[in-house]
């Protein structure tokens, strides 16, 4: 029996987390569940703990690329096979969740990505937040000759390879989307998209939210993937 | 041929900064503000008389005072930067080790 841990980072989610919880407990019993509080202002862990759940606080808040690491970690120092990254503010559905291991298990891919607009499932997604996707789907392709639909999706299940290097990784990016699934094909990685149905998140504000803030992401994402390109030459079928 | 001088030594600095980057010397993020500059400069070299153009609308009568300027305001925003980055590490560092002192004194007692 494989060893499957869902790593869920959580920044202020007292009002979702225990729902989040309750739900893979019942759609995925199998799965063991670590929640790692990025030093949350409320009661998160609280919750989490009464709810028999193993809890990571982590020792000052580091945004959630590094409390994802963390768990990452975790995982890689307790042998689990593969981890699934999950959203603490209710996005992702934890059935979904199976068909993300199953296809893993399928096709050999090292990274699966659950993404939103791969068929059309119905999830109502600002336009913005569309054009950007696309925009980073075109960069995917261009830079890796690959179709990822959806490369800003942070609903991924990994296997062990890759939790190795992304534990082990110095300098993890501050927002693991495109620029990481770029780096880790070209690395010779294989990654594979299904689709899965998503949430709007209920309670709670986006780490996106506002005006600036987009632009810098933006800008910052440009700029790393044009040195990913020079540092990570292409390597295929060979890890 | 002054002009060649510049250009070339604008775009070394430049080719320094993506060369230590990929090296993975000098991380991504950090970098990105030195990238800029390394930039600015090798767009200065190739159309030195931009700066005359902006002077002008400055309405600054002797336009390499407006270089300075920049430099100066380009140093201090970057030492600024880095001095802050220096203030939250220090507190970081002190906040693990007593924290780090803690486990294992209590490692010891167990």
């Amino acid at each position: 029996m494989d060893k499957i841990l869902f790593v869920i980072p959580a920044y202020n989610e007292a009002l979702n987390i225990e729902k989040v919880i309750k739900e893979i407990k019942r759609d995925a019993k199998f799965a063991d569940i670590l929640v790692v509080n990025d030093c949350s202002k409320d009661n998160t862990a609280e919750i989490v703990r009464k709810n028999k759940v193993k809890c990571i606080d982590n020792v000052f808040n580091m945004k959630y690329a590094m409390a994802v690491q963390t768990g990452l970690k975790y995982a890689y120092k307790h042998d689990y096979d593969y981890v699934v990254q999950f959203d603490a503010d209710g996005q992702h559905i934890a059935s979904e969740a199976l068909k993300l291991i199953d296809t893993m298990k399928k096709t050999n891919a090292d990274i699966v990505i659950g993404s939103r607009y791969l068929k059309d499932l119905g999830y109502p997604c600002p336009i913005m937040r569309r054009i950007g996707t696309k925009i980073f789907e075109i960069m995917v392709r261009i830079s890796c000759k690959q179709r990822i639909v959806d490369p800003l999706s942070g609903f991924q299940c990994l296997n062990r390879s890759v939790i190795e290097r992304y534990s082990k990784m110095g300098g993890y990016p501050e927002f693991p989307d495109a620029n990481l699934v770029i780096e880790m094909i070209r690395a010779g990685y294989k990654i594979t998209e299904v689709p899965a149905k998503m949430r709007l998140r209920e309670n709670g504000e986006s780490m996106h939210g506002g005006i600036i803030k987009p632009i810098k992401y933006m800008i910052n994402m440009f700029y790393t993937i044009f040195f990913i390109l020079i540092q990570t030459p292409v390597k295929r079928g060979s890890k | 041929m002054k002009k060649i001088y510049f250009i070339i030594l604008a775009v070394f600095s430049l080719i320094y900064v993506i060369v230590e980057v990929r090296k993975k010397q000098f991380s991504i993020k950090e970098s990105f503000w030195w990238f800029i500059a390394a930039l600015v400069m090798v767009l200065l070299a190739i159309f030195p008389y931009s700066f005359d153009y902006f002077a002008k609308l400055l309405n600054i009568a002797y336009p390499p005072s407006l270089l300075f300027v920049i430099c100066i305001v380009f140093l201090l925003f970057i030492n600024f930067k880095n001095s802050k980055k220096i203030a939250e590490q220090q507190d970081k560092i002190i906040e693990l080790a007593e924290r780090v002192a803690i486990l294992e004194s209590e490692s010891q007692d167990k």
